[in-house]
């Protein structure tokens, strides 16, 4: 018990690390922010006259017209959004899925793997608005044109996603198709299909609702959907008309969370439910399912 | 042991339920309703190539492309909103992920104050945002700063809250078994923790401001969309491909040092 002897004389603290090193960091992170923040012409008297600014037009859009946006149909144009949302993740998750088998490292050779991923890191790289201006002048403007983007769009992270999962999986059951005689295909349909369907269909769930934002956002440019209805609103400084049709998208985008978020969770952890009862009001306040 | 020659049954395949059955009609119903809504015509996918738009985009005007004034001026802006934004965002996001998540909330009402908040700005779309401030404070790339950083705010407190949730209770409870009061034991306690994960999502936010300042323009909040959006009424589109290509072979190099960056923090 030699250790515990010398309790008499405390024990030295050990000295602090160098900190030097982090200056190298820290500069080059400062001059950054700075530069910015004189690039973009921001002083304090701008700094401080933007909250008063927003003030003033938050006051006006007190109370919301929402009888004056439902004659002018905006209730149809959010559903359209949602239209677009729906049939653009259809899109994605029909054209990823195949691709993913090819993308995934563990069921296809190198030569098509690498030519697919990269397609998927760059159809990720383009954002579904630039498409969708690249799309418009092709299909004219509306809806098909937004939900082209977005499908588009979707291939891309679902691709990635579902080719995650599936180089999660079990290898066992696609080695006991091949001893069964089974050729690739049957392998990847009885032998992967089945693991990573639960994983991959929640993704899709999840994309939709990152869609439905994405398709109120490209009403804005013209691709159909309640982003239009907003442009026009505030464009004529029409405040309770925009607060109206705003609070009507939150309202569509919180229910299609909560919904879609419940359905994921019933798919990947099933109807189990345990210590609910404490995180009540957890599950209250959490509207929302997005995850990391 | 049994008898192995005998082959076993096969188990009887479970009878779809009636309400998986409706819920599936129902689905079909809805695919069938909104495919006709956004008059769904697959015709384009091999019609598009025949499209005559096609020659708009070609041949890229690359001495066009390369100034100052139409690419770089306002690709400059375009980065100087994603930092700023992000900066401000993340900042802000600290204090209020740690009242938001239910290991570190000082009390009940913090709590579900914010908790509500947050998930209200986060259900509006960014350029939802953008378009709001730039309608109360004016066209510009102050406006996209602003949007970009409420928004990157209210993503970065979900997923930063969470991973103050899931961090390790006890050293939060030794300091204040050894009677800290709340603020200084979560500094003890709970940042230590968290903090690489912390630098980690900034940077998965700049990331995500990158691309979102690329189209603040569209709606008059600065950066380069403001050029895309003018070329766009113009219907040069070609002069548009060539500052895609530009544009994204830079965010593409920005994502792979953030990226890198992530990979050696968490």
């Amino acid at each position: 018990m030699e250790t515990l002897s010398d309790t008499s004389t405390p024990a030295k603290r050990p000295p602090a690390p160098k900190t030097i090193h982090r200056w190298f960091i820290a500069i080059p992170f400062l001059i950054a922010i700075v530069w910015s923040l004189i690039g973009l012409n921001i002083t304090l008297s701008r700094l401080l006259d933007a909250p008063g600014d927003a003030w003033s037009i938050l006051r006006q859009m007190v109370p919301p017209a929402f009888d004056e946006v439902y004659e002018r149909g905006a209730v149809g144009k959010i559903f359209e959004s949602v239209y677009i949302a729906w049939i653009g993740t259809i899109i994605g998750a029909f054209a990823s899925l195949p691709l993913a088998f090819l993308a995934a490292h563990n069921v296809a050779p190198i030569w098509i793997r690498s030519p697919i991923r990269q397609l998927f890191n760059a159809i990720r790289a383009v954002p579904e608005l630039i498409l969708a201006v690249i799309l418009i002048p092709i299909t004219g403007l509306g809806a098909w044109a937004g939900t082209l983007a977005i499908g588009l769009h979707s291939i891309g992270t679902l691709g990635k996603w579902a080719c995650e999962s599936i180089e999660d999986i079990d290898e066992g059951p696609i080695e006991a198709t091949r001893a069964c005689g089974g050729k690739w295909v049957s392998g990847m349909r009885w032998g992967v299909l089945p693991q990573v369907m639960p994983v991959i269909s929640s993704y899709w769930l999840f994309r939709f609702e990152i869609n439905v934002r994405a398709s109120a956002v490209l009403g804005m440019i013209g691709a159909g959907g309640v982003g239009s209805e907003l442009v026009s609103q505030l464009s004529f400084r029409n405040f309770p008309a925009a607060s109206a049709v705003l609070i009507m998208t939150m309202a569509v985008v919180l229910t299609i969370d909560t919904i879609s978020a419940a359905v994921r969770r019933r798919i990947i952890k099933g109807a189990v439910t345990t210590d609910e009862d404490s995180r009540t009001l957890a599950a209250i306040t959490d509207l929302t399912g997005i995850r990391s | 042991m049994n008898d192995h020659t005998n082959t076993s049954e096969r188990p009887v395949k479970p009878k779809p339920r009636a309400r998986s059955f409706f819920i599936a009609l129902m689905l079909l119903a809805l695919t069938f309703w909104a495919a006709i809504k956004v008059s769904f015509d697959i015709s384009t996918f091999w019609e598009v190539w025949t499209n005559p738009i096609w020659s708009m985009f070609w041949p890229i005007p690359w001495d066009w492309v390369f100034t100052k004034e139409n690419t770089f001026d306002p690709l400059i802006e375009t980065l100087q909103i994603a930092i700023t934004s992000t900066l401000v965002g993340c900042l802000l996001a600290l204090p209020i992920s740690f009242a938001m998540s239910s290991l570190t909330t000082p009390n009940k009402v913090i709590y579900f104050i914010s908790k509500t908040v947050m998930n209200l700005v986060r259900a509006v779309p960014d350029l939802f945002w953008a378009k709001l401030l730039v309608t109360a404070i004016g066209i510009g790339a102050f406006a996209g700063a602003w949007s970009l950083t409420i928004f990157s705010l209210a993503v970065m407190v979900k997923l930063f809250s969470e991973t103050v949730d899931a961090a390790d209770p006890r050293p939060l409870e030794a300091a204040r078994s050894s009677g800290a009061r709340h603020l200084p034991a979560v500094k003890a306690g709970v940042l230590p923790t968290v903090f690489p994960s912390y630098v980690a999502y900034s940077l998965y936010i700049f990331e995500l401001n990158i691309r979102a300042s690329v189209v603040l323009g569209l709606v008059g909040a600065g950066g380069v969309g403001r050029v895309i959006e003018t070329q766009r009424q113009f219907f040069r589109f070609d002069r548009i491909l060539g500052m895609l290509v530009i544009i994204f072979g830079i965010v593409w190099v920005i994502e792979q040092i953030s990226v890198s960056l992530r990979k050696r923090l968490v």
